[in-house]
């Protein structure tokens, strides 16, 4: 397969960057979406030219770090897939592609394609956790969860944290990613200590990260790898809701 | 921990503030409409329903209460499109829709122009109904009915308002689901009716406000122009 490339290129976070185009002549329908830019790498690096950075890890689909807008759609075409997961059979001979890195205030770019998620780790450490010891594992059976609640907390706690829903929104906005994480523990009985604290922690910092608000147009859960879906939010909503109504302090 | 009052400044908060006013102004066009409605009874019937509506002493707390979530609704939404234009200072090259089971639609990707001509619209229609020249009704009142007609007499106007009614029905399109939405609701058997229906009404209202003004338009008292 010949593609035309077209791919985000910025030295750093402070300098501006362009797209540029880039012939790729023996590109394999086999290839996946990143073994591609393998290859287009390996071309830059014989002619002395500096690779196209991007982030991958495990490229199978479960960790979160490859973070592709591919002709512009987060991950690519593919419902409930990483770009990581894509195959270059999707396309067609002779096809144009365009290669941005996620677009939000709060992810600034690193370099080229890579962008800076901590963002997401810091509304993380605000309140997507349990704190307190529980001990040994406890029995299996020992707190009984009704199989459809654990179902809908398992479905949330899928959310691999890839930031593809803050890349899809128009908003900018993490309010799947931070309703995912939410939740999973309000859900469960581990997560009730912490619960209303937990939601108007992370609420407050995602806003002071400098993600956008939630217009209810539902990219997110369109383009999420996990298929996450948005009636996660409105049990957020309502968590912060309840949490506004009972808050002590 | 955040204070109560930042509670509403929020991001989830503000959608919750805009989700109430909205749903809140949704149910007023509702009582508007049926009221509009009754223009096709004739001056008597209209006028009558105008002055019981009007001598209620609660009118202009009503009023009041509507201009502040009217405003309310206004305010925080405009904040929120500038705050989310900041969220991404550098838009993409390209940007696609996403697809099933997005609702991105034309309607929810044009809230704020929909929203603005909404409040230039609005502006104008009080202006010419609640502000206009007034006559009177022998029976009690005003001769709202005489109003109405001479309001829309104008093809321009009549034009402008159908205009403006698309837009209602647009916003309304987006408008109605998102507010349930904003408001925490959400159910796996309910939510796609409640979609559904929310766009039907949508239609219903937009389209109902148009035929009145049509109607009105073609019925002009004096002008030999024929009654259908």
């Amino acid at each position: 397969m010949r593609l035309t490339l077209k791919i985000w290129r910025q030295a750093g976070p402070t300098v501006a960057g362009r797209l540029v185009e880039y012939i790729e002549d023996h590109v394999s329908p086999d290839m996946s979406f990143l073994e591609m830019l393998d290859v287009v790498n390996e071309g830059l690096i014989k002619k002395g030219e500096d690779a196209i950075a991007f982030d991958s890890d495990c490229r199978e689909g479960i960790c979160g770090m490859c973070s592709l807008v591919v002709n512009g759609v987060p991950h690519g075409p593919d419902r409930g897939t990483t770009v990581c997961q894509l195959h270059m059979r999707r396309f067609k001979d002779g096809d144009t592609i365009t290669i941005e890195p996620w677009r939000a205030a709060a992810f600034p770019v690193v370099k080229d394609l890579v962008v800076d998620r901590g963002a997401f780790d810091r509304i993380i450490a605000a309140g997507g956790y349990v704190s307190f010891n529980c001990g040994g594992a406890p029995d299996g059976n020992a707190i009984p969860i009704p199989k459809d609640i654990a179902d809908v907390a398992m479905d949330s706690a899928a959310c691999i944290g890839c930031g593809a829903c803050v890349a899809a929104c128009k908003n900018a906005s993490a309010h799947l990613f931070m309703s995912a994480k939410i939740s999973q523990l309000a859900l469960l009985p581990q997560g009730q200590p912490e619960r209303y604290r937990r939601v108007t922690a992370m609420v407050a910092q995602a806003d002071a990260e400098g993600f956008g608000s939630c217009s209810n147009e539902g990219e997110c859960e369109a383009v999420c790898p996990k298929e996450i879906p948005i009636s996660n939010i409105a049990r957020m909503t309502r968590e912060y809701v309840k949490a506004a109504l009972t808050a002590s302090k | 921990m955040a204070s109560r009052s930042g509670v509403f400044s929020s991001s989830v908060g503000t959608k919750i503030v805009i989700g109430i006013t909205g749903f809140a102004l949704f149910l007023y066009l509702l009582i508007h409409i049926a009221g509009n409605l009754m223009v096709f009874f004739g001056p008597a019937f209209f006028n009558r329903y105008a002055y019981v509506l009007e001598s209620n002493p609660l009118l202009p707390l009503v009023e009041l209460g509507l201009l502040a979530v009217f405003l309310i609704h206004v305010y925080k939404t405009l904040r929120m499109f500038l705050s989310n234009q900041d969220a991404r200072p550098k838009a993409y090259a390209v940007k696609r829709p996403a697809g099933n089971p997005s609702r991105k639609t034309f309607a929810s990707s044009t809230m704020i122009v929909s929203g603005l001509w909404l409040l230039v619209f609005i502006v104008i229609h009080v202006k010419a109904f609640r502000y206009g020249t007034e006559y009177e009704w022998p029976a009690g009142g005003r001769d709202l009915y005489r109003q109405e007609m001479e309001n829309l007499s104008n093809p321009l106007m009549v034009a402008f308002y159908i205009l403006s009614m698309t837009v209602v029905g647009s916003h309304l399109f987006h408008g109605i689901a998102s507010a349930v939405q904003s408001l925490g609701l959400n159910h796996p058997k309910w939510t796609p009716r409640v979609l559904l229906a929310g766009k039907i009404v949508a239609a219903l209202i937009a389209v109902g406000f148009m035929i009145i003004a049509a109607w009105v338009y073609m019925n002009q008292p004096g002008t030999g122009r024929v009654h259908v």
